[in-house]
Parts: C-alpha cells; structure tokens; sequence
C-alpha cells in the first residue's frame, strides 16, 4: 500500500573517506530493500505488464485460450468503464466531504490537548487513539450493527423521540461510512498534528504572550501555520485512504441492500479478479494507483506552491 | 446438526472475517498471484480421455466446506488403505476458495478433488481446470443413481463428465404457519395467490417476505423454476438470453411485488436484520431452498413450530414445477495424477449410505443421489417445523426440477451484474426488468473480454 515505510536511509550523508571502504550501508538497507522489491516493486510491476494482454479463445467455449498483447486497450476499456467512473466520482465526493471534516476535527483536539488548560491530557490522547487500533473490519460490523434498522439500540432510540435516518439507506449510506472511517482515523491523525504541536519551542508562545495574542490567536496565527506541514501530510494519507475505500463497503454489504459491487474502484478490482479477468483487474489498479500518486503528489505540490508564494 | 455451508451466503457475516486477509492483499493491488490463464497446469481434458487406476499406494487431497467432512472421509481411509485421502477445510467458495482453487491450478499445486457449486463448474472447465472423469472406471454407470439435473450440469452441456454430484437445493415454500392461520389465508398454490396472500398481510403490517440483494442466485433459483433458458453453451459459442420471456416474467411480477411494498427491500438475505424480522413475525414466508431449513432453525430460534413448508407457488394452477438453489459437486482437478482414484473416492462419497448420512447428520447435506433422499433422518418430521416431515416436500421438488437448465461459463460475473440491479431496483432508481437487461448487456461485454464467442 502507499503509506510509505518508515525507512530514512540517506547514503548520501556518508562521507567521502568511508565510502572507500566498501559499502556497509548496503547491509543495513538490505532488509528494507529486499522485501520491499520483492512484495512491493514486483508486484506492481507484475501488474503493470498483465494490464497489457487480454485473452484470445479458440476452439469453442472451452477451448484453448491464451493471453496476446493487447497494448493499452484495457486502460481504454477502464476509462470507458461507467462502474468505474461511477465508483471513482463516489470516492471523490467521499473525500471533499470526509477529509476536511476528519482533519479540521483531529486539528481541533490536537489544539485543545495542547493548549495548557487541558486536563487528563495523556488520558485523551490515548482514548482519542483507540479506535485507530481496532482492525477495520470489526470497526464496520460494530457500526453496521449501529446503523441496523433492526438490531441498532441507537435506531430505537431515536424512533422514540422521532424518526430515525435510515442510515443504510441509499442516500445516507455514503455518509454513515464516512463516519466509520472519521471515528477510526480522527485520532491516528490527531496524533501526527499534535507531535507537531508538542515539538514546537515554548518561546514562541512567549513571544506571541508578549505581543498580547491570547488562546485563540496563539491558536490560529502561530500554531496552526507551523503545523502546516504536519496538516499536508495527513492530507496526503487521507486522499490516498479515501481512493482506497474497500472494508467499510464490503461489511455493509451483508447488511445492506444498497452497495453494488463497484461501489468503490477497489471494490471493482477485487469482483473482477474473483471472476479471473486479471488483465483488466490489473488496469483498473493502475489507473487507481496513478490516480491516487497524481492526487497525494499535485496535493502537495499545490501546498509547496502556496508555501513559496506566501 | 450445523447449518448446512454448501450454498453461497449462508454465513455471510463469518465469511467476512474470513475474507479480511484477503482484503488487505486486494487492497495492494491486484496482480501478484496468477500467470497466463492459458498455461493451465496439466492435460486438456478431452473427452473420453483413458482414465486407468495408478495403482499401488495413492495419497489424495480434498478441499472442501462441508463442515465433518474430515470425519466422512476417515471412514474411507479406513476402508481403503491404498487411497488415503486427506481433507482441507477452507471457507466457502465464493468467501476465497475459488479463487485460491484458480490460482493454485496456475500454479499446478491444486488438489487432487475440490467441492464446486453447479453454477461454478463451466468456470473452472472455462479455466481448463477440471478433468473429465467419464472414462473412468464406475463413473458412466452412476448416471442413473443421482437426481437427473445434478448429473446434466456436472456434464456442463458436454459428454464429458466432470464432477459427481455431492448435494442438491430443490426449493419450496418456507411459512409462518401461525400468521397465515390467524388471517384466514389458505397456503398459496400459485404465484398469483401468494401476491394475494402478501396484499393481505401489507394489511397487517406484515411483509410477505423479503428481496435479498446479494442472492442473485436465489432468483436464478425463480427463473429456473419459470422455465427461463438464460444460457445455452452446447455450442461453439454461448447463446446469452437473460432477457427471456420467462426471466422477464418473473422480474416483473417481482417487481410489482417491490412496488406495492408487500417485500421487504431493505433486509438482506442471511442479514442478522433479516433473522430478527423472522423472529419477531414481520417477514412471514421465505422462497428458499432445503438447506434453509437450518437457515431458519438455527437463527430464528423464536419462532419455532410456527414454520411449515410447501410446494413452491406454481406459475400455472396444478403444475409442480421447483427451482434449486445451491448445491455442490464434487470435482477432480485436471492437474490430478490419480484421476481413476479420485474419481473412485467421488463417487463412494456422494453415493455410500452412511458417508450420506454423516455428511447428512455433520453437515446437512440433502443429498444429489436418488438413494440418499430415502434416508432415515429425511422421512423424520422435523421439530422446528411442528413435527412436519419437511423433507417429503423436497424430495418431490427434487424430482420436479427442470433437467435442461444450463448455467452460463462466468456465473459469478452474471450474478454479480444481477445483484446490482437489484440496487437499483430495490432503491425505486429502476426495475427488475432492467436488472435483467443490464446483465445481459454486461455478461456478454465481460464473456467476450475473456475471448468467448457471443450469439444473443
């Protein structure tokens, strides 16, 4: 997947006169690199060259079949493809709605525990992370359990005092997922932005004191510009997760009767490769791919463009 | 007894965790596990093919989700020291054993013998994965010993033979007794009079039953029973003919059915939802197969002895018609090297008294063989259904199944296509009819992706 792997390595920084002694800082890349081309490069690789064939048949139904080369035709049929744009437009829409929401709530529990009137700090922060730790099929049955027009104690209750939404239903299915991932996320996010926060020197805060900024212009002109970064690169994770949108769909799908198979692209990929399509399959995971590489990268280019400007 | 496992969505909530591995992997992108489908391991199967016993020691390995398999199959070890056979249990078909099936065929480490629903063996042929086991030694004879649809589509339109029948899904009317006796509504015969029924319950606030998203094979199950003749692949090329006058029958008179609000449109099938509609009395019938009986027993506890069973609502009065639901075979992969030994094993399995009545007993199967429908325990009544010898019902709906249906080679493709029409259609964003020309339209882009001729 495209978090990337925590390995830093920079054998650039290794001087000179070191270098000649052959190359230790081969070694302690190894363990990176080696499972990273094998279940990473290859793999994508591998992709990359079945999307090129399609299956040529001779010899009747069950005869012989073999692949030929195929060019780029399957990446014209995706493009064709009306479940697929469907289910792209889907995750798009998911996303200008989910991320900002996400990130300005994890933004504003991150200040808030930052900010020095806050008590029980360490209990909230870990209790704002927990969800990020329950493995995301749970996480969606428990909310579809929630959600349930039958089973969902949540749906009584608000049938007692009104009308319960009808949370699975087609209009508001999206949403109800969307809340799913907010719960599950909001914290893991809240987490990177408030490291930020924490690893910024006091004398700042002193200095804004000074200049008679109070809690909430500390807040908005020194501690959310400095964390900026911290912002994008969540941003990044968060498009790169909405592309990938697959468990929530998937478990509420047995419970459902509103998520078709294309749901989402994924989704789609996954039908078509069940069905043994793996050329096409494979397209549809390129396209993906390059979709998602083109978002996160113009994302933050857009933000370092804006960051020189200012 | 478990509830019987050989149909599709039967635990649909336990497949998914039994999928969650498999998301992470599709969630990487696909790509890394298969090579050119077209280096199949092993022999084209041709029909007829020389099938000899190897002889000597034969050790052989079954994949299969019949839970207490394991148990059937060591009575055979100990019968037959020469062929050991050891079984993997995996999850259901369509919950990843498929594909793992298709891709461990790739590469050439398939097993011996593989559990294969009905409407999946022109799928692993079309992948050139099964052998055709017709040349082998018994096989030929025991056409007649098994219900005579089960053994057509083991053929899969071909003279070849390859799968032995395990179990079968011959479907009929599931009813709350207790509901239809307290509003006066006699049990309907035909399907006009179960619309009644279900115009009479929307009166009391009950639905007649439910329209279940996912099971697109439930409804191939109704057009089954229509008549509809949604494939024929005897030829050189598959005749795709969803849009049927029969098929379009059935959709339409469900589709007035969704319309009038007398189903249920927002439970789905096998859903925790659905189970506690029944057990509360909101949703009073279930168009299911014999296997459901489990279904209903075991999740549904509330409710017993208010259940009946009876034959399936006919299109035309005094007709006797049944659809089947479900069901598996038991198949020899083309990469087996004891084919005679595997397919020896098959047919003692699907046809031996008591692995009938243990598999019977360990997993509800609701046997394909013509002998296994006299078992003891099938002439029982049955608790949960008020002492009603439900099984009587079957039997004669197994006899009752149109022999000459054919399933098309990509079925999962097909049904997936059919179940997202019924999104559409059950959300009042279009019809049931729709559905159907939708998946026309979709099955034959997808079979000529795959390099199959098309005839509409």
């Amino acid at each position: 997947m495209a978090a990337s792997s925590p390995t830093m390595s920079s054998p650039t920084e290794v001087s000179a006169g070191r270098r000649e002694q052959g190359r230790p800082w081969l070694w302690f890349l190894l363990p990176f690199l080696v499972p990273f081309v094998l279940f990473y490069v290859v793999p994508i690789g591998y992709a990359i060259y079945q999307s090129l064939f399609r299956i040529q048949r001779s010899g009747g139904i069950f005869g012989t079949s073999e692949q030929v080369f195929a060019g780029l035709s399957q990446y014209r049929d995706v493009l064709a493809d009306a479940t697929f744009r469907a289910g792209v437009g889907r995750v798009l829409l998911f996303g200008v709605i989910q991320v900002p929401v996400m990130l300005g709530l994890a933004l504003v529990i991150a200040l808030i525990l930052d900010s020095a009137v806050a008590r029980l700090r360490k209990f909230f922060r870990v209790s704002f992370f927990v969800p990020y730790g329950i493995p995301g099929v749970i996480a969606a049955l428990m909310w579809a359990f929630l959600y349930s027009p039958q089973l969902s104690p949540i749906v009584d209750l608000l049938n007692a005092i009104g009308t319960a939404p009808n949370f699975l239903g087609s209009g508001l299915i999206l949403w109800s997922m969307a809340n799913v991932t907010t719960w599950t996320y909001t914290g893991y996010n809240m987490l990177i932005i408030y490291s930020a926060l924490q690893a910024l020197p006091q004398e700042i805060y002193e200095a804004g004191r000074l200049d008679g900024a109070g809690g909430f212009r500390t807040a908005w002109s020194i501690k959310i510009p400095l964390v900026f970064p911290a912002l994008v690169l969540t941003t990044v994770f968060s498009i790169i997760g909405t592309l990938q949108l697959f468990t929530e769909p998937v478990v509420f799908q047995a419970i459902s009767t509103n998520v078709p198979s294309g749901y989402t692209p994924n989704m789609q990929a996954y039908a078509v490769a069940a069905s043994n399509n793996y050329s096409f399959s494979a397209a549809l995971s390129v396209v993906l791919a390059v979709a998602t590489f083109v978002l996160s990268f113009g994302f933050l280019r857009f933000t370092q463009r804006r960051g020189e400007a200012l | 007894m478990f509830p019987a496992p050989q149909t599709r969505p039967r635990r649909r909530w336990v497949s998914i965790l039994a999928v969650a591995p498999l998301m992470l992997a599709a969630a990487c992108g696909s790509g890394g596990s298969s090579d050119g489908a077209a280096s199949a391991s092993g022999a084209a199967s041709s029909s007829g093919e020389a099938c000899a016993p190897a002889g000597g020691k034969v050790a052989l390995q079954f994949w299969t989700w019949v839970p207490g398999m394991d148990e059937v199959v060591a009575k055979w070890n100990a019968a037959n020291p020469d062929i050991q056979v050891t079984v993997k249990n995996t999850p259901s078909g369509n919950a990843g054993t498929y594909q793992n099936m298709f891709n461990a065929l790739k590469a050439g480490t398939a097993p011996d013998l593989g559990q294969i629903e009905y409407d999946t063996l022109a799928s692993f042929r079309l992948q050139k994965g099964l052998r055709d086991i017709s040349g082998c030694p018994g096989v030929a004879d025991a056409k007649s010993d098994f219900v005579g649809w089960a053994w057509t589509q083991s053929q899969i339109g071909g003279p070849g033979v390859y799968a032995i029948p395990q179990d079968t899904g011959p479907m009929a009317l599931y009813y709350r007794k207790d509901i239809f006796d307290a509003n006066g509504i006699a049990v309907p015969t035909t399907w006009e009079e179960y619309a009644a029924a279900g115009a009479k319950l929307k009166a009391k606030g009950i639905f007649l039953t439910h329209f279940p998203q996912q099971d697109a094979n439930w409804f191939d199950g109704l057009l089954w029973q229509a008549g509809a003749k949604i494939f024929d692949t005897t030829g050189d090329s598959v005749k795709v003919s969803l849009t049927d006058p029969q098929a379009v029958k059935v959709a339409d008179y469900w589709q007035k059915m969704i319309d009038d609000k007398v189903v249920a449109t927002n439970l789905q099938g096998f859903s925790p939802d659905l189970y506690k509609a029944w057990n509360d009395g909101k949703v009073a019938t279930w168009i299911s197969a014999s296997w459901g009986y489990s279904t209903i027993r075991d999740n549904a506890k509330g409710s017993a002895g208010k259940w009946a069973v009876a034959p399936m609502p006919q299109w035309n009065a005094g007709e006797k018609k049944a659809g089947n639901w479900g069901g598996s075979t038991t198949g020899v992969f083309s990469g087996s090297k004891y084919p005679a030994e595997a397919a020896k094993f098959a047919l003692w399995l699907n046809s031996d008294p008591a692995a009938l009545e243990l598999a019977n007993a360990k997993g509800g199967l609701y046997p394909a063989n013509v002998a296994g429908l006299e078992l003891p325990v099938l002439k029982k009544g049955v608790e949960f259904y008020g002492g009603q010898p439900v099984f009587d019902v079957f039997k004669e709906a197994a006899s009752n199944v149109d022999t000459t249906f054919q399933w098309g080679p990509i079925m999962t493709d097909t049904n997936r296509f059919l179940s997202d029409g019924f999104t559409k259609a059950l959300n009042g964003q279009g019809t049931l009819g729709e559905s159907l020309k939708a998946a026309q339209t979709q099955t034959v882009a997808a079979l000529k992706s795959q390099g199959i001729a098309v005839t509409e």
